[in-house]
């Protein structure tokens, strides 16, 4: 039983996508990916609306002081299992803009963080290589464990 | 013993075929059928991973929302929203139950006159409890979402239950298995009111929100719509009731104009062949609503409302007109 | 469009202004007038009488030690004008102008939260880019204010605020019920909030509440020498990250008197284009997306993609393509990738065909924008928009015509406008100008010259000011930049179009339908990013 629940959730992925502060480069590869020539729905994986909906929040961006409540209160809404993927140079660490007056850093200062991915932005094709390589690390590891080291 | 056997008939006829077990996975297999039909009409591919070709995806959704913990909103009306969702598609599913399947419906000789109109009414129910659970969650886009609902659906109910009159005018009788069993003596409707079909799809479209009638499920306005509380086992059983009522919908068409289950039997037993006709016209009428669902945009919520009492009801009301005309008057003197 | 005789304005400005101001020819635009702060609206309503067609660009406010400075960037007749003036730093208040230029109530407000200048007679002078809990006498843009660790600080201390996400009843009205859309929500790729009052289905009133992306990009631009800034500016939006590089380095190079080899400039134009196609499409295809479109908005990103393949030919990365430097372009273009380019815009054109007859003819798509959110051209010049939404509403305005930069001065092609200023036109606008952008690439690409595709600068720039125009896809790009002569930029000032634009979305969709936002939103094109910087 454990192991066809495991089987679902690998194969079916949801996603929220959410900006805490980007410059929208790295959001217009995310919404790429829904196009014809990545197509992420091969996957199973569906852009969801709401948090609740979702099992990985993808985020983009610096977290700023004005988005870090919300990115917050947007983790907590998601049901468990729940994972989240940092897409960017500036969702890693802060990018060129660490050290700004209303940025806090990367995505890791307000949640905890399965998968990075750099690029500036990625490339699509990166996207899907990080998220594919947190699926298969979820395989080989326990189900419950939620590790904030990267895939 | 003998009654022990009877029972167990019924309990495989109700849980496994043609009931329960074959509904949940036709359904599965039409949202699959749905997803490439449309991964294929944007120049995708649709799903392709869980199993061959994708096949077992809607599966893997579904057990994937099973797992998942079960959140309750602080403000939420509890009970409600704890009950409305499995409630909402158990109706549905009971509500297929009634329709011809493979010769006779899953509670066989439970069909009696009129249950055309009690097979409507029990869709209606199930759709205000779609209502309820929107408003239950406590969330203004759940609120918007569900009241968008009701208003859709309670508006269509009515030019919806005036063109199911039609075949039945047609058949003289208000039973679905009597209905689809007429056809297959004489003629598919389809042939005789084709304008009735046609009506029938359209206002199908808008009671199953689909595009372009699909604003309670517009992500870009209302978030999840009457969703967007619901994580878990409970948003599978909203999606599952909103999947089982596009298989109702077909199946209605298939046995209101396209001769029910009923078509030529090559050799072996008969239930067979019914289950196979079925499955397949279902199968093009579900490919027929998708079809549709991808060519066009959105209409906004008043332009729905426009389309419903200033449209398809004087249209509807005209249809039934028309076929009366033509069977008093016309046909007999060609057929 | 008229070009002004060159030496007509700064006559008339002398011999209108001159006895209360100081004009200077040829300085930070066409002139600067060097005024007194009292005379700001005196001179204001001068320029106004002289073009009722003026707006105001932006308006920069720099600290100078014991004062602080605030310059009205004026766009008269074309060309830009600059109205220069001082407040005392203990006491900055200054009248304001939002009552003859109503577009000038953001920026207004802007100066207010960065630099703490009181503009009296404001309606609102609310908080702008800063979070709500940011301590109240803390001007991040003075000199002498003390940011380390405040953004840590506040975070820590997080208060338990409220949910928003409730149907409140109005203070105001009881009837109008609060909905608030945002900070995450489908239709907004970014993060913002709109608070929309609606009456039933009617919106009543929108208030937006910006500064989510508000990264202090003004601020941090002063910390790093002028090349480090190139990539920190270009980032400020990734969609429009070329104009943003190619503003900010024009005016480097004005401060520098650098002659930009032509062949460079004309690299230029090729990447500005490639970015104002990649722009369209992904708005147009947005916009099928916000009406229920999917299949639109799938066909239109598939077509984009072969652009962003073009891109990351010319200068290595699909999106942000960090092509541009001070003296030039990095990468030079390849003989060999000139057939290549042609070939996909052909492609491109091609298909072109498709959408135009899409757009024109497919009626689920005219029945969402047609009459929906219009903007009229009176509306559209006191608000000071710029770009499609202004064109689509009949203004004529574009920065490529009235001061041409890298090489249109030198290439054909035509301005679209409309007349409706409804959704659709703006659009409309959008796809007639991909056409456009083709032509003016093929034109580059076949009158290509050789040369040299950059020039060495020096590492220290002399002091001085300038002021630049680009003409991103959403509209009018502006860059104020000053040097001190050190290798640091004294100020840097950035207004980008979406700035100029809210508040002609706010006047479309008051009065409009819940369900005609989504759409008119996106035919504004809004980039949050740019935006809050």
């Amino acid at each position: 039983m454990k192991s066809l629940t495991m089987w679902a959730r690998l194969k079916s992925p949801w996603v929220l996508h959410f900006n805490s502060g980007a410059c929208n480069g790295c959001d217009i590869e995310v919404v790429a990916l829904l196009t014809p020539r990545y197509d992420v729905e091969r996957f199973g994986i569906k852009l969801e609306p709401s948090p609740r909906h979702a099992d990985v929040l993808l985020t983009t961006g610096v977290v700023t002081r004005q988005c870090a409540e919300r990115l917050k209160r947007i983790y907590d809404q998601m049901p468990e299992p729940k994972f989240v993927v940092a897409i960017g140079a500036c969702a890693c660490s802060g990018g060129v803009f660490k050290g700004n007056y209303t940025v806090l850093g990367g995505v890791d200062k307000v949640v905890p963080v399965n998968a990075y991915i750099p690029g500036c932005p990625p490339k699509p094709e990166a996207i899907i290589d990080g998220v594919v390589k947190l699926l298969s690390s979820l395989e080989s590891s326990k189900p419950e464990a939620k590790t904030s080291a990267s895939a | 013993m003998i009654k022990r056997v009877i029972d167990f008939w019924l309990f495989f006829r109700v849980l496994v075929f043609p009931g329960f077990t074959f509904i949940l996975f036709f359904t599965l297999f039409c949202d699959w059928v749905e997803r490439k039909i449309e991964a294929r009409m944007q120049n995708r591919v649709g799903p392709a991973v869980a199993g061959p070709a994708g096949i077992l995806q809607p599966l893997a959704d579904l057990i994937k929302l099973l797992s998942k913990e079960e959140i309750v909103p602080t403000n939420a009306k509890k009970r409600f929203f704890r009950i409305t969702p499995v409630l909402a598609f158990s109706i549905m599913v009971f509500a297929i139950c009634f329709l011809p399947i493979d010769g006779s419906s899953a509670i066989s000789s439970s069909g009696f006159a009129g249950d055309l109109i009690f097979v409507m009414a029990l869709v209606t129910i199930a759709n205000f409890l779609l209502f309820v659970s929107g408003w239950a969650s406590s969330n203004p886009y759940g609120a918007i979402g569900a009241s968008r609902v009701l208003t859709q659906f309670l508006g269509y109910d009515i030019p919806l239950f005036l063109l199911a009159l039609t075949p039945a005018f047609l058949a003289g009788n208000l039973a679905l298995s009597v209905i689809a069993l007429s056809q297959y003596k004489f003629i598919p409707f389809i042939i005789l009111t084709p304008w009735a079909f046609v009506l029938f799809i359209i206002t199908l479209q808008a009671e199953l929100e689909k595009d372009p009638f699909d604003i309670p499920h517009a992500e870009s306005e209302v978030v999840g719509g009457l969703e967007t509380e619901y994580g878990g086992g409970r948003l599978a059983f909203l999606h599952l009731t909103r999947d089982v009522q596009i298989v109702l919908g077909a199946a209605l068409v298939v046995t209101f104009f396209l001769g029910g289950p009923y078509g030529p039997v090559f050799f072996g037993f008969p239930e067979f062949w019914y289950s196979l006709w079925f499955v397949l016209k279902v199968l093009g009428v579900v490919v027929l609503t998708e079809y549709i669902t991808c060519l066009f945009a959105r209409l906004r919520i008043d332009q729905v409302l426009t389309a419903n009492w200033r449209i398809l009801l004087p249209l509807s009301i005209v249809s039934l007109a028309l076929t009366i005309a033509m069977v008093t008057w016309v046909y007999p003197l060609v057929i | 469009m008229p070009v002004p005789d060159q030496d007509s304005l700064v006559s008339v400005l002398q011999h209108k202004i001159g006895t209360v101001g100081n004009i200077l020819p040829g300085q930070l635009g066409k002139a600067t007038i060097q005024i007194e702060s009292a005379l700001n609206r005196k001179v204001i309503q001068i320029l106004l009488e002289n073009d009722d067609g003026a707006c105001i660009i932006a308006l920069t406010g720099l600290d100078l030690g014991e004062k602080i400075g605030l310059m009205y960037h004026i766009r008269t007749k074309g060309l830009v004008v600059t109205v220069k003036t001082e407040v005392s730093k203990e006491d900055p208040k200054i009248a304001t102008i939002t009552d003859i230029i109503p577009g000038a109530n953001f920026h207004e407000r802007e100066a207010a939260d960065l630099l703490g200048v009181v503009f009296e007679g404001h309606p609102n002078l609310s908080r702008l880019v800063l979070p709500e809990d940011w301590p109240k006498d803390l001007y991040p843009l003075r000199k002498d204010a003390k940011l380390e660790g405040v953004s840590s600080k506040l975070a820590d201390s997080q208060c338990n605020t409220q949910p928003e996400v409730k149907m409140q009843q109005s203070q105001t009205d009881s009837r109008l019920v609060n909905i608030i859309v945002g900070p995450q929500h489908p239709a907004l790729l970014e993060p913002e909030k709109f608070s929309l009052k609606v009456d039933g289905e009617t919106v009543m009133d929108v208030e937006p509440r910006i500064g989510y992306v508000h990264r202090g990009v003004e601020k941090a631009a002063e910390q790093r020498t002028y090349l480090q800034d190139v990539y920190l500016i270009e980032r400020i939006c990734g969609i429009c990250n070329s104009c943003h590089a190619l503003t900010f380095v024009g005016a480097v190079e004005k401060i520098l008197k650098t002659e930009v080899p032509d062949r460079a400039r004309y690299i230029r134009t090729i990447i500005l284009e490639l970015n104002r196609l990649h722009s369209h499409l992904l708005v147009l295809g947005h916009a099928g997306l916000e009406i229920g479109y999917e299949t639109l908005f799938q066909y239109m990103w598939r077509d984009r993609e072969p652009i962003m393949d073009l891109t990351e030919l010319l200068t290595g990365n699909r999106v942000i393509s960090s092509s541009m430097t001070i003296g030039g372009v990095r990468r030079d273009l390849k003989e060999e990738d000139v057939p290549k380019i042609k070939t996909q815009l052909a492609i491109l054109r091609k298909k072109m065909d498709f959408y135009q007859n899409l757009y024109r003819n497919e009626r689920s798509l005219k029945m969402r924008t047609q009459n929906v959110g219009i903007l009229s051209k009176d509306d559209a010049i006191k608000l000071c928009v710029v770009g499609p939404v202004a064109r689509a509403s009949g203004v004529l305005t574009d920065v490529r015509k009235d001061e041409p930069y890298a090489a249109y001065g030198e290439i054909p092609f035509k301005i679209i406008t409309r007349t409706e200023g409804d959704t659709f036109a703006r659009l409309i606008v959008r796809l007639d100008e991909i056409d456009e952008s083709i032509n003016i690439i093929e034109y580059t690409l076949d009158n290509m010259p050789s040369g040299p595709y950059r020039v060495r600068v020096p590492r220290i720039v002399v002091a001085g000011e300038a002021v630049n125009r680009v003409e991103a896809p959403r509209g009018e790009l502006f860059h104020y930049v000053k040097s001190n002569g050190t290798a640091y930029p004294e100020r840097v000032k950035v207004r980008t179009p979406t700035f100029a634009n809210i508040p002609a979305f706010l006047k479309t969709a008051i009065g409009g339908s819940i369900a005609d936002v989504p759409a008119n939103f996106v035919s504004l094109d809004p980039c949050f990013s740019c935006t809050d910087r």
